[in-house]
């Protein structure tokens, strides 16, 4: 299972973003969400948003093995294990995996808790094999 | 204080000094946020007679406890001065992204002091605040603007810039933000360029606290569910708020040049399914919004594009200008926004021009040379352009509004001057709407449909029935759906898919730790209603009844033609829905607050 | 086949509590609406297979109809 995104039906309003925050570190705070929205404005006009496929690469090169298989047969980065080194940020093809010391003290990335999937209204965002 | 950033930034433009104070739990408790907010500072802090547009003035931006959480519309964020427009209180709200990344970013209010002895730009990351020099941005386009802080600064970051409008002090200039969202109405935007700011970016990066974090997640998501469990959320989602232009052209409320008529032969031509079809390529939302009405459009025969139009700028800028175009009307939204005018203010000036043109009151020498004849698509663009620049004649008296254009002019072109208060009125033709009707004349900004809508109403009762009950409506939907703009929400989540308002009760007690109904916060939403209008008490010495008459037209000239052909509003039961308003509101006959009211709502220390 | 027309919001109490109701095709809405005794001025919108139509569209053989009022409004 993994997470899928229709970019030409994503409107950029982000409550998948507050979702995710609010999941992953019970925070509200959208600059710690693990899905990527590029805005492409005043020209061409259009939303470009980027979601974890689960692809496992940010796992393989993890040399403190944070990133861990949930029970959902997602990634997840195991707070307490990371150490913050980014080997896994350049690994990640859709720029989805995030270590910003500044606000948090370990990476994170999409863990398929669902919940962006839950708040969005257009049908953007949906779960499936 | 939880569900709220706990600081109100004070930027003084003119000393340059930048200073944070804690939000007063008092200001919390008794106006919640957003407009509240505005209102009981502007109050406050602006002195008596200050001139709008001079340094006594302020600017106060708020968000509310509703805003950039997990909330459905917690975009929404108030922009309250002292309007340079009407000489009284003006309070716009503006979508988007700003509010959320605002209040990230540590502040409950932003208060814009003093006038800058130079063109400046406000940059705020999180608590590092800073003025800096935007010499080279005078004289641009919002959007330019935009984009060039997006590239400096980044994604993260968002704006709040104002156009050559602003800059000329056009007295309905509006604050552009995400590439087409506006603060638009009672000329924040100029007040904004009489204190020399050209914009504010701001970039948000810690989190907001709530009281119950479990209640609060769970309520959220029960508002976000009741939202896409709605029906028509797909419907209204396609067409945004463009999907009522064509009933109202049915029923005659579309505004056809100039408010003569509320229908428009060429109405097919601006509707939703029709700008659906030709121009939209994007829908495109505020901060948080499962159904957003942002339409994104591309004009392909101008090569431009443009985020609308909405009803508002279809009807005011199409079926009133006479322009039967959907693409002319998208280009000429997209002018308004780019210069930094409001939509709804240009085109009613604009349609009053025209009419003056074609009744001769105007000649080619008053217009610059242009051919103002309604359906002049053209003229209509170089107008646009004369507006925000403050250029030639014409363009230079209708920068200052309708009202004084048309005190300037004479020759009886007031009674044909659209606008309450001095501000120009919004996309509802009220020739028979009683209810809609009472509603502009008594708004508190002036000719604006926001606080309370009663079209439907009105035709379930009776258009043109004088009666308490209409009233008593006008007056639960003025005290009600403002409360949007204090909790720094959007509205359109209750008007378009009829969610259970009170599933917003529990959000709101899980935020901020305190239960409040819908009849406490009405009550709060009274309060600030009171208030507002002792502001406009204060501020004008002659206030009263005569501030609340509508357009002439509205009670002398039934439309020739469409639905509501042959039919007006008598001038005596305009005064009757006043005296029963006045009652109602607890009011005097002159449309002034008693001790008793005042006490009541616990402002008569304020007052005095 | 009939039509189908689903009324919406307060509408519903128009078709006595129903969500839906049949027409024949071959009317126009407005023809529907008068059949069915919705009042014509209080249908903000029509939505005919996902697209919004005029009140003079002709019903087709089974098309789906949802028809909504605007309460709240602007």
């Amino acid at each position: 299972m993994r997470l899928y995104v229709d970019s030409t039906k994503c409107s950029g309003c982000r409550a998948c973003l507050v979702a995710c925050s609010l999941n992953l570190f019970q925070e509200n705070n959208p600059k710690k969400a693990a899905l990527n929205l590029i805005p492409h404005f005043p020209a061409p006009g259009v939303y470009e948003m980027k979601v974890c496929t689960q692809c496992g690469d940010c796992a393989a090169v993890c040399p403190t093995e944070a990133i861990k298989l949930n029970e959902r047969g997602a990634y997840y980065v195991d707070f307490d294990e990371c150490n913050l080194c980014e080997a896994c940020v350049p690994e990640c093809p859709e720029d989805v995996m995030y270590v910003r010391a500044e606000l948090a003290n370990a990476a994170w990335k999409c863990n398929l808790c669902g919940d962006c999937v839950a708040v969005c209204g257009t049908g953007a965002l949906w779960i499936a094999d | 204080m939880k569900g709220y950033a706990g600081s109100i930034l004070r930027v003084n433009l003119a000393t340059g000094q930048i200073s944070k104070e804690p939000t007063p739990a008092e200001m919390a408790r008794d106006y919640l946020g957003g407009r509240g907010f505005g209102i009981y500072q502007l109050f406050k802090e602006v002195p008596k007679g200050a001139d709008a547009l001079g340094p006594q003035n302020k600017l106060i931006i708020s968000t509310g406890p509703l805003s950039g959480m997990l909330i459905p519309g917690g975009g929404k964020c108030d922009w309250t001065t002292k309007s340079p427009l009407t000489g009284g209180y003006a309070s716009a709200s503006m979508g988007g992204h700003f509010t959320a990344e605002m209040k990230y970013a540590g502040y409950d209010s932003i208060i814009l002091e003093g006038v800058s002895p130079k063109p400046v730009y406000l940059l705020i990351e999180d608590g590092k605040v800073q003025l800096l020099d935007a010499a080279h941005l005078w004289g641009k386009g919002a959007f330019d603007v935009e984009v060039e802080f997006k590239h400096k600064y980044g994604e993260e970051y968002q704006i709040a810039a104002i156009g050559p409008g602003g800059e000329n002090l056009v007295l309905y200039a509006c604050i552009n933000h995400d590439f087409g969202r506006q603060a638009g109405r009672g000329g924040v935007g100029a007040v904004m360029g009489s204190k020399k700011l050209k914009a504010i970016v701001v970039r948000g990066t810690k989190s907001v606290e709530v009281a119950d974090p479990e209640g609060y997640r769970k309520a959220g998501m029960a508002l976000y569910k009741a939202c896409k469990d709605a029906e028509g959320l797909a419907e209204w989602t396609r067409y945004g708020t463009t999907v009522v232009t064509s009933w109202c052209d049915e029923v005659g409320a579309l505004p056809t040049r100039n408010f003569s008529a509320g229908s428009f032969e060429g109405g097919e031509k601006i509707y939703g399914q029709t700008m659906r079809k030709e121009i939209v390529i994007t829908d495109k939302g505020c901060f948080g919004c499962p159904c957003p009405c942002g339409k994104y459009s591309h004009m392909k025969r101008y090569g431009t594009y443009v985020e609308g139009p909405e009803y508002e700028t279809i009807g005011l800028m199409g079926s009133n200008l006479g322009i039967a175009d959907i693409q002319a009307v998208g280009e000429a939204n997209r002018l308004a926004d780019d210069l930094g005018v409001d939509t709804i203010s240009a085109g009613n000036c604009v349609a009053w021009a025209m009419e003056c043109y074609e009744k001769g009151i105007l000649t080619k020498e008053d217009t610059d040379g242009l051919e103002l004849k309604f359906g002049n698509i053209e003229a209509t663009f170089a107008l646009i352009k004369n507006i925000a620049h403050r250029q030639g004649k014409l363009g230079n008296l209708l920068a200052d509004g309708v009202k004084r254009a048309a005190e300037k002019i004479g020759k009886g072109s007031e009674r044909f001057a659209i606008q309450v208060k001095g501000m120009e009125q919004s996309g509802y033709a009220t020739h028979s709407a009683t209810s809609m009707l009472l509603a502009y004349m008594t708004c508190d900004v002036g000719a604006h449909h926001n606080r309370a809508w009663a079209i439907t109403y009105d035709l379930q009762v009776g258009r043109s029935l004088v009666v308490p009950e209409k009233v008593a409506r006008v007056i639960w939907l003025q005290n009600f759906r403002p409360m949007f703009d204090v909790l720094g929400a959007c509205r359109l989540q209750w008007v378009e898919l009829s969610i259970d308002r009170d599933l917003y009760v529990p959000a709101m007690e899980a935020i901020t730790g305190i239960h409040r109904t819908w009849e406490d916060m009405e009550a709060v939403g009274n309060r600030i209603w009171n208030l507002t209008r002792l502001f406009w008490m204060r501020e004008n010495e002659d206030f009263g009844r005569s501030w609340d008459q509508p357009s002439p037209r509205f009670f002398e000239e039934p439309p020739k033609t469409g639905a509501t052909a042959g039919q007006i509003t008598s001038y005596e039961d305009v005064q009757r829905l006043l005296d029963m308003y006045y009652e109602q509101r607890g009011w005097d006959n002159n449309g002034l607050p008693t001790p008793a009211t005042l006490e009541k709502l616990n402002l008569a220390q304020i007052a005095s | 086949m009939p039509a189908t027309i689903k009324a919406y919001g307060m509408l519903k109490t128009y078709l006595h509590g129903q969500n839906e109701a049949s027409v024949e095709h071959g009317l126009t809405i407005r023809q529907a609406l008068a059949v069915l005794g919705i009042p014509s001025e209080l249908v903000a919108f029509v939505i005919v297979n996902d697209e919004q139509k005029s009140k003079d569209y002709c019903l087709q053989d089974a098309d789906i109809v949802k028809v909504m009022a605007v309460m709240g409004g602007g």
